[in-house]
Formats: C-alpha cells, sequence, structure tokens
C-alpha cells in the first residue's frame, strides 16, 4: 500500500456519502493516519450530483482529488459513477451499486447502455446491488453502509471490518446500529467472497 | 445531553470539519458570545457552538442578519468579552458599514471575525476575496491551511485580538471550511471575565474629530503588526533550494505541498498565514530570492504587497504569481503543479484520466420531493396565465431560487440578499406589467423589509411573493424570527411577516397555504388585480414547513408517510405532473409516468393538479 491513498464516493445527494466518508475518516484517524475528507454542501444537498473526498496517508494532503489521481471510486448510483470515472487513475478500482436513479425531467438514458458502458471502461470493477442487500439488512437507507462494507472487503484500504464496526458502534445506538452493522457485513462478505479482484 | 462532535479530552485527536475545527478553538480560546447569520460555507461554526452553547456559558444567537451579527459581537467586546461572529464572504459586504468604523475603534474583548469566501462560487453569487476587507477596513487577516491549524489559530487570535485591541478575520474557503482532517484538541479554557462597558466615548463614537485620531491609531496598529508577525508562528520557511522561493498562503500551502512531491523538487516554502498586513522582514526574506512564486487563491493580495515592498526596499526579485496561477476559480495540486513546473523548467504531466464517451443526462439540484416552493411557483404561474400579463420575475437568495430552471423560470433577476424587492421596484416603475419578487421568509427578515417600506412609500406596483418555510432551509435549518424558537431550540416569540408587511402600510395581504393550488393561485390572481390597479405594492405570503423538517417530524413522531401513486389506467399521459409541476418523486418510464414511492413524501399536491385525477395515496390515511 502505497503512502498516500486517495478515494472518491459520488452519488446523488442524500445517499449518504457524507456520512459514509466519515465513519471512514474516523477509523483512519484512529489508526493514526493523517487524513482529509472534503465535500460540497450548499446548492448540491439535495437531489444534486456530489462528490466526496477522502484521502489518507502521512504529511500534507490537499483536500481535493482530481483526475485520474483516485485510487478507488464508490459509486452509490450508476449515472453519478460514469459522471466520476475520470478522477480515477487507470489501475485504480472501481466499486459501484447497481442503482438506477436518472435525473427528473431528463433524456431518458438506458440503464443497460449505461452498464455496458461501465464494462468497457476495463476496469477492475465490483458491481453489486447494495439497495437489495440494505433491504435485507433492515432499511433501504443503510445502502451507504454496505457500500463502506464492500469497499472494506475490497482490501483497497487498509482498514479491518473490526476498525470500521468499531466506529460505528460509537457513531450508532439500538435499531440502527443492529442494521448498520449487518450492513456492514452483507457488503463486506459479498465481496470479499467473491475472492481477489 | 450527547456529547458533540467538538467536545472531548485534551490530547484526544478527532476527525472535525473546518467549521467544527474553529468552533472548537473558540471555546479553547473561552469566548462568551457567538453570532451570525447562516451562510454557505460558514454555516456549521455558530451551529455546532449552537449545540454546546449552553454547557459552556456562551451566548449563541442567530441574528437576523451579518450587519447586526457582527453589531452584537461589538457590543460584547465593548463588555470586555471574548465574541465571535462568522459569515460568508458576501456576508461581510452586509456587515461593512459596521466593519468599516470597527477597524478605527479597534476591540477590547478579542473578536474574532470569520470571514468563509468561495473560490469557484460553489454556493454564491460571485467569488469575491475578502482579504481585500482587511486592507481596506486596517483589520489584519489570517489564513489557516488545515483544520488543525483553524482550531490552533482561532484560540491563538484571540490572544493577538486583544494584544492589538483589534479585530481580526480568520479567512477560510470552502475547501477548508467544508473539508475534514485530524485535529488534536486542546485545554478548555474558562476566563470568568466578569462583563463591564468600557465607557470611552471619544473611541467608541465615530465623529469627528475623534476619528481622524482614530484613523492614524489603526494605521499605527497595522505598521506594528506588520514588523511583529514576522515572528507569527503560523508562517515558516522550509529551507530549500536558493533558486525559486514559493510563497503559499491559506489552503494554497497543501496544493504546493502536493505538487512539489509530484514534480521532485525541493523550492524554498515560505508558508504564510498572515495576509494583511504582509511581514515585512518575511516579504524582504523572500525578495531576496532570484524568483519568488506566490499561489494564492483569487486575487494578487500577497503578490502586488510583494511587488510594493520590493520597490520600497530596493529588491530586484522577480515576482511570479497571477501571470501563472489562474484568478478565476479555486486552485488544485494539478493547477499549482502546472504552473511551478514552467518557472522550475522541469516538465508536468498530469495523470491521464479515464474518459467516458457516453453523454450522461445532468442533474442539476432540484427543489425536493413535497417543497412548498414548488407549488407556489406552479401556482403563481397560473395566476400570472389568468392575469394575461408577461411580468418580469426577479428572485432572491434561497432553496427557492431554483425557480430559475425550468420548468419554472421564474428568476429573470437575482442578485443578492434581499434584490428582488429593491430592484424589482426600479423595474415595475418602469414596466407595463406588474413585476412578481419571490422572496424567502428568512431573507425577507435579513434584507427585504427596507425595500418593502421603500415600495410602500414610493407607491411601486410590485407584488410580492414571500415563499415562507417556517427556516433558513438551504443552509441546514437554522431557525429565523418567525421559526418560533431559538438555536438551542428553546421557544421564542413568533415575529410574523404579515404583521410587518401590514405595519410597512401594505395594503394588500393575504396568507395562503402553499399545498393549495387553487388557493395560492386565485389570491395571487387577486393580488396582481390590486397591484395594477392601485399602483402600489401587494404581499401573498405562501406558507408551508419545510419539506424536510415537515418529513423528520413526522418520522419521530412516528407518523406513517403515505406515499401516492398513478393509476394507469387513467392517467391520459398529459404530462402535467412531470413536465410542469416536475418533482423528482414523478419520472417517465417508457411511455408511462410513475411515482417513486421511496421518493414520494406523500403532499398530494400533485393529485390535485392532476387533470385526470389518476393520482391517489397508495392507501387511504386513517386518523
Amino acid at each position: 500500500m502505497g503512502v498516500k491513498r486517495a478515494l472518491a464516493i459520488a452519488g446523488v445527494g442524500g445517499q449518504g456519502q457524507i456520512t459514509l466518508a466519515t465513519i471512514l475518516g474516523q477509523a483512519l484517524v484512529r489508526k493514526g493516519y493523517n487524513v482529509r475528507g472534503g465535500e460540497v454542501h450548499g446548492l448540491s444537498q439535495r437531489g444534486g450530483s456530489v462528490v466526496v473526498f477522502v484521502k489518507y496517508g502521512r504529511g500534507i494532503l490537499s483536500p481535493i482529488v482530481t483526475e485520474g489521481e483516485a485510487d478507488v471510486l464508490v459509486g452509490l448510483e450508476i449515472i453519478e459513477t460514469l459522471r466520476r470515472v475520470p478522477l480515477l487513475s487507470p489501475s485504480g478500482v472501481l466499486i459501484v451499486n447497481d442503482f438506477f436513479l436518472p435525473p427528473p425531467a431528463s433524456k431518458p438514458v438506458n440503464r443497460e447502455d449505461l452498464k455496458k458502458a461501465l464494462k468497457s471502461l476495463g476496469l477492475k470493477t465490483i458491481l453489486l446491488n447494495a439497495n437489495e442487500l440494505a433491504v435485507k439488512a433492515g432499511s433501504p437507507i443503510s445502502s451507504n453502509i454496505v457500500m463502506l462494507g464492500a469497499l472494506i472487503g475490497s482490501k483497497t484500504v487498509d482498514l479491518s471490518l473490526e476498525e470500521v464496526s468499531s466506529v460505528l458502534s460509537e457513531r450508532f445506538k439500538g435499531k440502527t446500529l443492529e442494521v448498520n452493522m449487518n450492513a456492514l457485513k452483507m457488503g463486506y462478505d459479498y465481496v470479499s467472497s467473491r475472492g481477489s479482484i | 445531553m450527547p456529547k458533540s462532535t467538538i467536545e472531548g479530552s485534551p490530547g484526544e485527536v478527532k476527525l472535525l470539519l473546518g467549521n467544527e475545527a474553529i468552533a472548537r478553538g473558540a471555546l479553547e480560546a473561552g469566548i462568551s458570545i457567538a453570532t451570525a447569520y447562516p451562510g454557505t460555507p460558514s454555516t456549521e461554526i455558530v451551529e455546532t457552538l449552537a449545540e454546546v452553547g449552553e454547557r459552556y456559558g456562551v451566548y449563541v444567537e442567530w441574528s437576523v442578519n451579518e450587519k447586526v451579527a457582527l453589531e452584537v459581537a461589538i457590543g460584547g467586546s465593548m463588555m470586555g468579552l471574548r465574541a465571535l461572529t462568522a459569515m460568508k464572504h458576501v456576508g461581510v459586504n452586509v456587515a461593512s458599514d459596521s466593519l468599516m468604523s470597527l477597524g478605527y475603534a479597534g476591540a477590547l474583548g478579542g473578536l474574532v471575525i470569520v470571514t468563509a469566501d468561495d473560490p469557484s462560487a460553489h454556493s454564491s453569487q460571485n467569488e469575491q476575496d475578502n482579504r481585500i476587507y482587511g486592507i481596506h477596513s486596517y483589520i489584519p487577516v489570517f489564513e489557516p491551511a488545515s483544520p488543525q491549524e483553524a482550531k490552533d489559530m482561532t484560540r491563538d487570535l484571540f490572544d493577538l485580538s486583544e494584544k492589538y485591541e483589534t479585530a481580526v478575520f480568520l479567512r477560510t474557503t470552502t475547501r477548508l471550511a467544508h473539508s475534514r482532517g485530524e485535529v488534536k484538541l486542546g485545554e478548555l479554557v474558562k476566563l470568568e471575565r466578569k462583563p463591564a462597558f468600557h465607557r470611552d466615548p471619544e473611541r467608541w463614537c465615530c465623529l469627528p474629530p475623534y476619528d481622524l485620531v482614530s484613523h492614524q491609531k489603526a494605521l499605527d496598529r497595522v505598521r506594528r503588526l506588520e514588523e511583529d508577525l514576522s515572528g507569527f508562528k503560523y508562517n515558516w520557511v522550509e529551507e530549500g533550494s536558493k533558486e525559486l522561493a514559493i510563497v503559499a498562503s491559506g489552503a494554497s500551502y497543501a496544493y504546493v505541498k502536493e505538487a512539489v512531491e509530484r514534480l521532485n523538487i525541493n523550492p524554498t516554502i515560505f508558508k504564510l498565514s498572515s495576509t494583511f498586513p504582509l511581514p515585512r522582514k518575511l516579504a524582504i526574506q523572500a525578495l531576496n530570492f532570484e524568483r519568488v512564486l506566490v499561489v494564492e487563491e483569487l486575487e494578487p493580495v500577497v503578490e502586488d504587497r510583494l511587488k510594493v515592498i520590493a520597490y520600497e526596499e530596493g529588491l530586484k526579485a522577480q515576482i511570479f504569481g497571477k501571470n501563472l496561477i489562474p484568478r478565476v476559480r479555486e486552485l488544485s495540486t494539478p493547477i499549482v503543479a502546472s504552473a511551478i513546473s514552467k518557472i522550475a523548467g522541469v516538465p508536468y504531466s498530469p495523470p491521464t484520466p479515464v474518459r467516458i464517451s457516453l453523454e450522461l443526462p445532468a442533474r442539476p439540484p432540484v427543489l425536493c420531493a413535497g417543497c412548498p416552493h414548488r407549488a407556489t411557483y406552479y401556482a403563481v404561474k397560473l395566476a400570472v396565465a389568468r392575469s394575461r400579463i408577461k411580468p418580469v420575475y426577479t428572485n432572491d437568495i434561497g432553496c427557492y431560487s431554483l425557480g430559475f430552471y425550468p420548468p419554472f423560470n421564474t428568476a429573470d433577476v437575482m442578485w443578492c440578499m434581499g434584490a428582488s424587492l429593491g430592484i424589482g421596484s426600479g423595474i415595475a416603475k418602469f414596466s407595463q406589467d406588474p413585476v412578481v419578487a419571490f422572496i424567502g421568509d428568512s431573507t425577507f427578515y435579513h434584507a427585504g423589509i427596507p425595500g418593502l417600506i421603500n415600495a410602500v412609500y414610493n407607491n411601486i406596483p410590485l407584488l410580492v411573493v414571500v415563499m415562507d418555510n417556517g427556516i433558513t432551509a438551504m443552509t441546514g435549518h437554522q431557525p429565523h424570527p418567525g421559526s418560533g424558537y431559538g438555536p438551542a431550540g428553546e421557544p421564542r416569540q413568533v415575529i410574523k411577516i404579515e404583521d410587518l408587511a401590514r405595519a410597512a402600510g401594505v395594503g394588500f395581504v393575504e396568507v395562503v397555504d402553499a399545498y393549495n393550488i387553487n388557493e395560492v393561485r386565485d389570491v395571487a390572481e387577486r393580488a396582481i388585480r390590486y397591484v395594477r390597479e392601485n399602483k402600489r405594492p401587494a404581499v401573498v405570503i405562501s406558507r408551508r414547513p419545510c419539506a424536510l423538517i415537515e418529513l423528520r417530524r413526522k418520522r419521530s413522531r412516528g407518523e406513517e408517510i403515505v406515499p401516492y401513486f398513478i393509476d394507469q389506467e387513467k392517467c391520459i399521459k398529459c404530462g402535467v405532473c412531470v413536465d410542469k409541476f416536475s418533482c423528482p418523486a414523478i419520472v417517465r418510464e417508457g411511455d408511462r409516468i410513475l411515482i417513486l414511492p421511496d421518493v414520494c413524501v406523500g403532499c398530494g399536491v400533485c393529485a390535485s393538479i392532476c387533470p385526470a385525477k389518476a393520482i391517489r395515496p397508495v392507501k387511504s390515511v386513517t386518523g
């Protein structure tokens, strides 16, 4: 693992990217890394295109990930994943939620065309249905945590399942904690059961 | 009370947002007052302090606007207490009248003004560089480079403010304010100061000839700081090659560090945190290099000052800056690396990104499902069509600014807080049809009232539609004088917009339910008639709580949210719901129009506008 790792998390505003990035960042800080997480609020708070960055390593880090810099791109929605693909380094890993949410009042796009485009990139790609797993875990809104589990399962970040679970258990309580723990495990198991990528 | 993100024991390392770090720094300095009007990217500073204020004896207020916020903080400083006020860059424009006098009179208790600038204008009407306000007002400007530094510097600036008896600017940018980083917490200090008014009319009354004395004092203060700040602990020099010096201020420092690492070169780096006044000794040290590159976002503030000092000191260094570094938009590591590569004479090839050939649909931000503003726009446009007028629409700053986009197109002019009324009046005085001005509740209290009084006094044919969702929504739901509660949720008196409008002498004031399309349409139509016949302003207040707040309330009460659906047998595919009303919960799939049950919040407005009566709740609501 290099000195510095850069991750980008793309999705639609409201999908919980910031929560995902914050949990990731907290676990990395606890591990002694320097961490910078960037995000843009404001007009894109709800329903807009949102991308969040997490960088970690040693020394001084800038808060943004620029084109070709990301080691990992976590996409919570297919269109938004494709939009942010230029951030990814050609040797990077793509982890995508197979969830399609076309913007309202836009030109119609075909889901299968998008998935074909995704495959044609020739990148190391993990595709999973996090929304489906989230429902199984107990709540459809835990899909971001399923994706966090998938990220940890992909072994592209220097964090173990236990290290992330311990942050979750401090952040959430009761039923929410239970659902999120399930979600994390489901994402993790889905990816680790597929072997190496 | 649950622990806030900024609470913890000294020495603990936490992941904090830049804004949270500033809030923590203020607590560590033992502040007594924190004031703000919310504005991206500054809001979380006072929002975080509001959560903990009571526990630490800090008076926290959401002020009606930035001018008042600054004035309350100044008053606190005159009482010998430490005060923080935070605002977005354009908020300082609103506060600037008080600011200029503050620059002369100075502060007593430590006074830190956070100006959160927004290079790239991510959520603002411009990308003005507020370091220039520092120069203009003689108030020193400090720029932290990381969340840790933001916390430490905030704490230390209160000491500096008191030592030099001046207010100080802490200037952040979106990238610092809204980025997270590890922050090692320090000790919390309780100062136990007894508030006492420091009577000094010659200082606090900005009158001639005393103001001329204050002016000289301010200049002397700046001169003194120009000498002393060379030793400021957040300025330093990282020794490297003798040929090239790079001066990096604030957030640019991280870009410079990453860039020189990518280029694999070793220039001398001047890490600068006090940008105004520029410390003279440090400047001379940099100017002794043959070539100096200044890396700063937006305006050439440091660069220009360096050029002046070079001239005054007779130094011949070649100074580079805005000839290589763009003045528009925020910087990034590749932009900075490319600039450095040019003067360092080393090649730089940015990484080749993966490209996709497919054209993706844009995803502009939209009004939320159930947003009352959508219903108001829809209904007012119906009223306009019925009245057979072609009005100019002026609009204002808030979530409702999204009316700019199709299908509503209800923004021909959008300027700054409150300008929908002022500029709207100027247009209305000379236009054939009345002007329709849209303004939100929070913006109305902030800057709309003078424009309304002006419109009444000067007989302006203006229809003012106040889109009242009860809260400052866009910045994340901070309460205002109409919300009925204060920063910590405690009950407060409601100051009603209709009472203010009537008191201002408006002859037509009506309150409608934003969700009731027919009511809003009919009242707006009558208001338009009133404006045309009387050549005087009318006010329609379209009221409904913010849909997100309502959803949160329903969830916490355990109330069921019943989504609507479109009965495909009855649907005539006219497209009114999807194209004219344009709720994000309503989508086309193939030739069908559907409601996404996960997105629908069950407001039911679409059902009321469906000409075929094809939209119904998925089940009947009980109770």
